[in-house]
């Protein structure tokens, strides 16, 4: 063999359910990144696999599809790589076809589709093991004949049936193996030879057979959006051929699918062999009994939401206090070996171990949810809950999808929005992200706790404070509702809404070697994105609430309690911890956050907050937790507090107002308390859920939720305030 | 009869289908062609969606797509 080969590029596509990701796996193993199609959310999967010992093959895993129609994302980007439109993407030298051999049918549709691409195939019969199981009996020889590509069982979960795929696609390429094709009728063939001439002759386009099928027979499909020819000029020849379809006896909408089934059909007449036992009901039918009951199914459902809610918080409880502890013994030895130089102490103390420990802490709860999730997913099970849910989410734009990353929300949005890649739809998806921040996370936690501990329990009492702790859990998700709703209404008013067909795809028993790849692939990302984003927010922050530090703020400090010790009768020794704290609240209160609090105050003033609550509020827009230990020095009581301590509860409580018309009346009382909780239950305060955003949609949405979201977290903290002191 | 209107257990056969709705075209590149058996397997608790079953694979639909797609009873 000559060593300077040509790359080959073989692209793998197939149905839905078919285990094409386990055979993309099977085949590449750890050598495959994924990223994304440029400018599109579509996932982009590229590997290596080594074809034979000389001879590596560049292979892509297109997106699962049923068709290649064009009407979605999916099948756009999956008609674009096999036609070679991709950008960096030359045309694929052959085609792998994932075929269940259960739904061989229809299955091979998407192959008849794939074959007018001129581009050699190979067929993988996947899961044989299954259908051997249920006695289906499958002529391969006599199928690879009527079908004219080599065609190779496969059992992509064990890995079987690689070598043999690997001789095929070698064989297929040499051979230029291509696919039987249907005879279309004579409309169909003038109107693709014509318009193959016009495209050349105008433009100099040239398009495969494949694509020009995809202008007659789609009336939306995404092959026009990228052709230079206008419209105008082809209009015309598209029209003559589908008047003649329908003269023919077809409807042009229906008349691929009839052709192409008509084709296959006597193909696959006596390849399948069915035993008896294949007519019974099968194991899932009867599982899906119980678990798409009306009422059981429910109850089921809810149980196993449940658990999965349950074991995000207590499972990854544990790894989190570990992380926490360790941040913690890593600031101590970096403030120690750093604190001949303050300034570096502090900001890598303080600002970048603190910041982007803060962030690293919520890893255990993202493993454990994507570990819930692919079980859900592989086990067929996702699919069924969003069945039993669709009808409560899809009159305001979402789907039954919608669910599981809204709830994951309620632990921490970040893995909730990840989660929402599995919903196909991309505006229901982005509707999705976008309410997402709304669900109550559990970083909101430590501040309803705080709150409600110091202002509502005393007075109330548990009972009263326990109810409004679940209430604030649902001020969100009441606001998103009608959000989603809204968004609904007004994005991409051009863009129809998707039809929402999902396939229940049979119970499968989830392969420990998956789960643990996506959750290794879900950790990798999200830390990922710790070293960057995150670390770079957190310094600019820090730097906000640290500089200017003139030294004089340190010396009228310490004078003027030195001479308030002074006065007092009876105990003159000074109290350096106290004058510590001062020192901190007073530097505070000097730096660009500090002033830019008091400058900022009156916006906040109608919601009852002082400049201190505001400073915490600011402070809090990239990290909501932060908020304890800002109102901690604020209040001058150093950081080192957190939501239970009994200090922060009475200094809160008996804080002054020190100036304006209120000046000695309380700060806090009920309508604050609760329009400060109602403001973060809505706000956007959190720097690393923006920056998911911005990866997952773009910056712009970013941006624009961070604004909406505080707008809408101001006006219902200050309409809270505002009725809430006609009752006190 | 409208595939939105059958009852649960009985077979029927597809008639007439709107190739127009987005859905049903998606549904007959499946082979949900007129002509092809279809059951109604399950009812999502709120009565939308629902799951028919036809050639070995179940699928879930809304009721206003299953509106698109004419049956007869077998």
């Amino acid at each position: 063999m000559p060593e300077a080969l040509a790359e080959l590029r073989v692209a793998l596509i197939g149905n839905p359910n078919t285990g094409k990701t386990s055979l993309f796996n099977a085949l590449t193993g750890m050598r495959q990144r994924v990223g994304n199609y440029s400018g599109v959310t579509v996932e982009k999967k590229i590997g290596r696999w080594a074809l034979n010992r000389d001879q590596d093959v560049h292979l892509v895993d297109l997106p699962g599809t049923y068709s290649l129609s064009a009407s979605s994302l999916d099948e756009r980007i999956a008609v674009d790589v096999l036609a070679g439109r991709v950008d960096s993407h030359p045309a694929p030298d052959l085609i792998i076809v994932v075929v269940d051999v259960e739904n061989l049918q229809r299955n091979l549709f998407l192959a008849s589709q794939a074959s007018e691409l001129g581009v050699p195939m190979v067929i993988a019969l996947n899961c044989w093991d299954v259908a051997e199981k249920k006695g289906l009996q499958i002529d391969c020889k006599l199928l690879q004949q009527r079908l004219g590509v080599p065609v190779v069982p496969t059992v992509a979960t064990r890995s079987r049936g690689t070598e043999e795929l690997a001789l095929a696609v070698e064989h297929a390429i040499k051979a230029k193996a291509m696919m039987m094709r249907p005879i279309w009728p004579e409309a169909v063939k003038n109107a693709v030879q014509k318009l193959h001439e016009e495209f050349i002759s105008k433009r100099g386009e040239a398009l495969q057979i494949g694509e020009l099928q995809r202008l007659i027979f789609d009336r939306n499909s995404a092959v026009r959006e990228r052709l230079q020819t206008p419209e105008s000029e082809y209009e015309g020849i598209i029209k003559e051929a589908r008047d003649q379809l329908y003269k023919d006896g077809f409807n042009p909408d229906a008349a691929e699918s009839i052709l192409r089934f008509r084709f296959l059909n006597p193909l696959l007449s006596d390849i399948i062999e069915r035993q008896v036992a294949l007519k019974k009901r099968t194991a899932t039918e009867s599982i899906d009994q119980l678990l798409l009951h009306r009422f059981w199914g429910l109850m089921v459902f809810v149980g196993m939401m449940y658990v999965v809610f349950q074991s995000v918080y207590t499972w990854a409880g544990p790894f989190m206090g570990l992380i926490e502890g360790g941040t913690g013994a890593l600031q101590n030895i970096a403030s120690d070996a750093l604190a001949g130089t303050p300034m570096l102490q502090s900001l890598i103390a303080d600002g970048i171990i603190g910041g982007v420990g803060a962030f690293v802490v919520f890893l255990p709860q993202i493993l454990v949810l994507f570990l819930f999730i692919s079980l859900l997913e592989e086990s067929g099970y996702m699919a069924r809950a969003a069945f039993l849910m669709d009808k409560l989410f899809h009159w305001c734009g979402l789907n039954g999808k919608s669910f599981v990353p809204l709830l994951s929300s309620y632990a921490c949005a970040i893995p909730g929005i990840l989660a929402t890649r599995t919903i196909s739809d991309p505006k229901a998806r982005m509707i999705t992200i976008l309410i997402a921040p709304l669900m109550s996370c559990s970083a909101r936690l430590p501040v309803y706790l705080l709150l409600i501990g110091a202002f509502v329990e005393p007075r109330y009492g548990p009972a009263v404070a326990g109810t409004a702790l679940f209430a604030m859990h649902f001020v969100g998700a009441l606001l998103a509702a009608p959000i989603a709703w809204l968004l609904n209404q007004t994005l991409n008013q051009g863009q129809q809404p998707k039809p929402f067909l999902m396939e229940l795809p049979p119970y499968r028993a989830p392969r420990f070697k998956t789960l643990a790849w996506r959750m290794y692939e879900s950790g990798k990302e999200f830390i990922i994105r710790a070293g960057t984003v995150i670390f770079a927010m957190t310094v600019i922050i820090w730097a906000l609430l640290y500089f200017p530090r003139s030294a004089e703020v340190e010396t009228t400090v310490t004078h003027s309690y030195q001479a308030e010790v002074a006065t007092q009768a009876g105990n003159p020794s000074l109290d350096e911890e106290e004058l510590c704290k001062r020192i901190d609240a007073a530097y505070l209160e000097q730096s660009y956050m500090g002033r830019f609090g008091k400058f900022v105050q009156p916006v906040f003033a109608p919601a009852g907050y002082d400049w201190k609550i505001t400073v915490g509020v600011l402070a809090s827009f990239p990290a909501r937790e932060v908020i304890i230990s800002t109102l901690g020095i604020t209040y001058a009581l150093g950081g080192e507090i957190d939501e239970e301590s009994n200090d922060l509860r009475d200094t809160l409580t008996q804080a002054k107002w020190e100036s304006g018309p209120r000046t000695g009346e309380s700060v806090f009382n009920i309508p604050v308390a609760l329009s400060l909780m109602v403001f973060f239950a809505l706000c956007m305060q959190c720097g690393a859920t923006l920056a998911v955003i911005a990866q997952e949609l773009n910056w712009r949405w970013a941006i624009g939720s961070f604004f909406a979201l505080t707008a809408v977290a101001w006006i219902a903290a200050v309409l809270t305030y505002q009725v809430g002191i006609l009752f006190v | 009869m409208r595939l939105d209107q059958i009852k649960k257990n009985g077979a029927f056969r597809i008639t007439k289908v709107n190739c127009a709705n987005e859905s049903v075209a998606r549904l007959m590149a499946m082979g949900l062609l007129p002509g092809q058996e279809v059951r109604l397997t399950h009812e999502a608790p709120l009565g939308d969606p629902i799951a028919v079953a036809f050639q070995g694979c179940h699928m879930s639909l809304r009721l206003r797509d299953a509106a698109e797609i004419e049956v007869e009873k077998l």
